[in-house]
């Protein structure tokens, strides 16, 4: 009783000491992190940790949001429900600017703190009003990589798209077939969620064309299937694999030498920067001038070890 | 009996029924009077049921001739039979239990009044006459919004009944409305039989119990094996002849006299 | 026997006045709906909530379940499902954007059209039910499919996209767009702002402005088409022919009700919801995307369930359909309010489900005199 009496005494001189600006320290700030993701995406498990992780850390109070079924029309209500409920911050991603930035301004405009993670660009971020943006431009990872696999010798592929419906997805494989310089054309399929049909789909894509060099894959909801798919067909290591996206298996495989190479977009930056920008930003006015790319950075075989031990926690 | 004074409203003769190689119906000759109850009695599989069904306008004979007061008919559709005024209450498919006895009274010819280009379904209107119906049958409704499902098996077939009555039948097929009630729900069921022959509408009972097809018939028609096994009128057979003529067999042929010879 | 019998049957029990106005098919919907009321003013009370931005939110989602759970109960109590409603919403808001902003044809022209489609989509769906006999559960199963591809496949066979954004600036100055698109009562808000009583934007081109500047007309529709539909259903002679179709369509045949017509009739009118539904969102939001309205066929099921109908068919009520829609939204934004983490909404929900579904039953038996 006597504890919970000096919290309140404490949330309320914080409070007060928050409303005046003196910059002080405070506590029982609230950021709310709203997500594209659908329930299914495992991958998010990683944002959902830094998340915490940085909350635990900066002794905030965090929330985690995602439209369950990952329909974008249900994110944005859940930007504006978490408007409603008054926080110091939203953290949110960007992943469609015509549904997303009217409930993003307005929530900007009722005085909350936006930071922009994730999907979206710079320039989007900067046009909402949010403070920043920290993530990695999905084109230019993609573009980056169409270079790297161009340098070593590939002329065609197949993108495995398993969020087809998503902007941000399609941007990473036109991006990925700018940087070879060939049309992208056919040679993005729609694999849909689900690992068997992924795999199936992968399959089928490759006895059609065998004369295709690369796979790339956009996480590790295509990853992981496409693993498989290639190890059946016995072309597991021989063709050039790429991939968007870290997880366990993704991993092992790059240790087998399966895939060539990861890109490591660091999710665990994009949840966790957010929240300790905001933080300081609300307790002490200080606000880094730019832009944080989380990523691009390619993991290959060299140099595994940390990335495999932390891999879906925090990698 | 005064109803015999009259032609009657449906003649039905020689009727043949075929399903294929199956002979359902093989020669049945049926009529029915105004203000008479003809109950139709046979042990089940006889035919009552294609018979029914034929008179009703859902099949149509293979051969045989229809003759609607007085003028050779040929029903399409059940509706066509029932435009003509000859109304069918099955068993089963008489009522909706899930909706009021109001709607189910009405179903399919709702009471409308206009509210400028709008028309509403004239609840009052159909509330009452529902309620007056039902009250002339003997059943004082607690509401008329309350579900089919809450009556009685007697019950519902009451509405049914009151339902055809309402809408000008002239002729009243009852499909075995007795078969599943107790004692005093026949009872109730029986005297509303009376009620509505009274009326002046003629009233085809199909039923194997001969009990209850004593208690209101006029005539009685056994039906065995798709045949005419014969009719008596009231007063001419007894029951233990009626009960033995519709379990077929040897003592058929004894009761053959009283029938009349018609076999 | 004596031959009348004006006397009431003794074993009717004599019911209250109260009782009676108590047992009504919607009182599942209605317990449930201050059941769940009284829970977030106890748990979330002061959460923002309730503020004028919080009840616009929560009944914008619950609007949205409405319209189509309107359609839905509709065509439920018809005696069919229509499982193809959530694969409709993308179809329909893909096809609005295709006609807008790729053909660059007017959007109130855009609109009509896609109005036309799916409701002629609608109608092929039921006449393939009636004419075939199928299960409908089967039929609009197959359409959920179709249409969800063409909704993937024509945008990225002609925009190599599967978002189309664009609409909102086409819209702009079309006559029709703002009957799904706009808000109403704005003077209100800013009158009501103005007396300090709903707050405004701090900062931004906005500021000043009250954050809630009137409300959305998806919020009229819903209110609209379930007012239509409830009197439709049970106020007119065409609504005692949709409980006959699906409380017994063979008698209803036997007296004459035009079974087929008011089952296929049903099926547009649910496809026309459904494009309600999509209209106003790709209005909103400016852009119609491939994987709108995932799973939303099954949430209209469930708001009509909780709202007392009977799957099988021949029961239920409009009026308690919206009440489990306003169920399904409150809770979904509502646990957020309440601090719960996101992940526990489908227990909620099926915890809800389940309830309601039982005291549903419940409340039937005694209406019905099931046994």
């Amino acid at each position: 009783m006597k504890a919970a009496l000096k919290k309140i005494a404490v949330t309320a001189v914080a409070a007060s000491a928050l409303m005046s600006a003196s910059g002080a320290f405070a506590e029982g700030e609230r950021y709310v992190l709203v997500s594209h993701a659908p329930d299914s995406d495992s991958w998010w498990n990683t944002i959902k940790n830094g998340l915490a992780l940085a909350g635990e850390q900066m002794d905030v109070t965090v929330e985690y949001r995602n439209p369950p079924t990952g329909d974008l029309a249900d994110m944005a209500r859940i930007i504006e429900q978490a408007a409603a409920s008054a926080p110091h911050g939203i953290i949110t991603t960007l992943a469609d600017p015509d549904v997303l930035s009217g409930p993003i301004r307005a929530a900007v405009d009722s005085g909350i703190d936006v930071i922009i993670i994730n999907s979206g660009t710079p320039d989007q971020a900067r046009e909402l009003g949010a403070l920043m943006y920290v993530g990695q431009p999905e084109y230019d990872a993609g573009f980056a990589a169409g270079q790297r696999a161009a340098g070593d010798g590939v002329a065609s592929f197949l993108c495995v798209n398993h969020y087809i419906s998503s902007p941000s997805s399609t941007e990473r494989c036109q991006g990925f077939a700018d940087g070879l310089g060939v049309e992208l054309g056919n040679q993005m399929i729609d694999s849909g969620q689900d690992p068997s049909e992924i795999q199936n789909r992968v399959m089928a894509y490759l006895n059609a064309n065998p004369d295709t060099d690369a796979v790339l894959t956009l996480g590790p909801t295509s990853a992981d299937p496409t693993i498989l798919a290639l190890d059946q067909m016995g072309l597991a290591g021989d063709i050039y694999f790429g991939t968007f996206d870290l997880g366990g298996d993704i991993v092992q495989a790059i240790r087998d030498g399966v895939i060539a190479w990861g890109i490591d977009q660091q999710p665990f930056l994009q949840a966790y920067l957010p929240v300790i920008v905001l933080t300081n930003y609300h307790r002490f006015g200080v606000l880094p001038g730019n832009n944080i790319n989380s990523g691009p950075g390619f993991v290959t075989a060299d140099a595994l070890d940390l990335v495999a031990e932390l891999a879906g926690e925090y990698r | 009996m005064s109803s015999f004074d009259h032609n009657p409203i449906v003649e039905m003769r020689n009727i043949e029924k075929h399903f294929g190689p199956v002979i359902a119906l093989n020669g049945v000759s049926f009529d029915i009077r105004p203000g008479e109850c003809h109950c139709l009695l046979g042990d089940n599989g006889a035919g009552k049921s294609t018979f029914i069904k034929t008179m009703a306008g859902v099949h149509k004979p293979t051969r045989g001739e229809i003759l609607f007061e007085g003028r050779q008919m040929s029903f399409d559709s059940p509706r066509d039979a029932m435009e003509a005024g000859i109304a069918t209450v099955y068993q089963d498919l008489a009522m909706i239990p899930l909706m009021s006895v109001t709607r189910n009274f009405w179903m399919g010819r709702e009471p409308v009044k206009r509210f400028g280009p709008f028309k509403f379904m004239d609840f009052k209107t159909a509330n009452d006459v529902t309620m007056e119906e039902m009250r002339k049958m003997g059943i004082n409704l607690r509401s008329p919004d309350q579900a089919v499902g809450t009556l009685s098996g007697g019950e519902r077939q009451t509405v049914a009944i009151a339902r055809a009555v309402h809408f000008g039948a002239k002729v009243l097929i009852l499909d075995e409305p007795t078969s599943a009630l107790g004692v005093r729900q026949t009872a109730n069921v029986l005297s509303t039989i009376d009620k509505v022959r009274k009326s002046g509408i003629g009233i085809v009972f199909i039923t194997h119990n001969v009990r209850h097809a004593l208690a209101v018939g006029d005539r009685f028609t056994v039906l065995n094996r798709g045949k005419t096994l014969g009719t008596a009128q009231r007063g001419q057979i007894t029951p233990e002849e009626l009960q033995d003529l519709m379990a077929g067999g040897q003592e058929m042929v004894a009761l053959e006299g009283s029938l009349g010879g018609t076999v | 026997m004596s031959s009348t019998r004006a006397t009431v049957d003794e074993r009717i029990k004599e019911t209250s006045k109260l009782r009676k106005a108590l047992i009504r098919p919607e009182l599942g919907a209605i317990v449930g709906t201050v059941a769940v009321f009284a829970f977030f003013i106890a748990f979330a009370g002061d959460s923002g909530m309730f503020n004028a931005q919080g009840v616009l939110n929560w009944s914008t989602v619950s609007a949205q379940f409405v319209i189509i759970a309107v359609g839905a109960c509709m065509l439920m109590i018809a005696g069919e499902f229509d499982l193809s409603v959530g694969s409709m919403i993308g179809f329909a808001g893909m096809s609005i954007a295709i006609i807008s902003v790729t053909l660059g044809w007017p959007v109130w022209l855009a609109i009509l059209l896609t109005f036309a489609l799916c409701i002629a989509v609608g109608a092929l769906n039921g006449f393939i039910v009636v004419r075939t006999g199928l299960p409908s559960f089967i039929v609009s199963l197959a359409f959920l499919f179709i249409l969800r591809g063409f909704t993937i496949f024509f945008p990225q066979l002609i925009e190599r996209r599967t978002i189309i954004g664009g609409i909102s600036e086409r819209a702009e100055g079309d006559w029709l767009a703002p009957v799904f698109g706009g808000k109403v009562g704005g003077p209100i808000f800013d009158w009501m702002a103005s007396q300090g009583l709903i707050a405004v934007f701090e900062r931004g081109t906005r500021a000043g402005e009250p954050i809630v500047n009137g409300i959305p007309m998806l919020i009229i529709w819903a209110l609209g088409l379930m007012i239509l539909a409830h009197v439709v259903l049970t106020r007119t002679q065409f609504g005692n022919w949709i409980f006959a179709a699906g409380g017994d369509a063979q008698a209803a045949r036997y007296v004459g009700v035009p079974v087929n017509r008011v089952k296929i009739l049903m099926f547009m009118f649910t496809a026309f919801c459904a494009c309600v539904f999509a209209t106003c969102q790709v209005m909103e939001f400016g852009s119609a995307g491939a994987d709108r309205g995932l799973l939303k066929e099954f949430e209209a099921i469930i708001a009509v369930v909780i709202g007392g109908a009977l799957l099988t068919g021949g029961y239920g009520s409009v009026i308690g359909a919206a009440l489990g829609a306003l169920i399904f939204g409150v809770v979904q934004q509502g646990l957020f309010f309440a601090g719960v983490e996101s992940s526990l909404f489908r227990v909620f929900l099926g915890v809800i489900l389940l309830f309601a579904v039982i005291l549903n039953t419940y409340i039937r038996r005694i209406i019905t005199g099931e046994r």
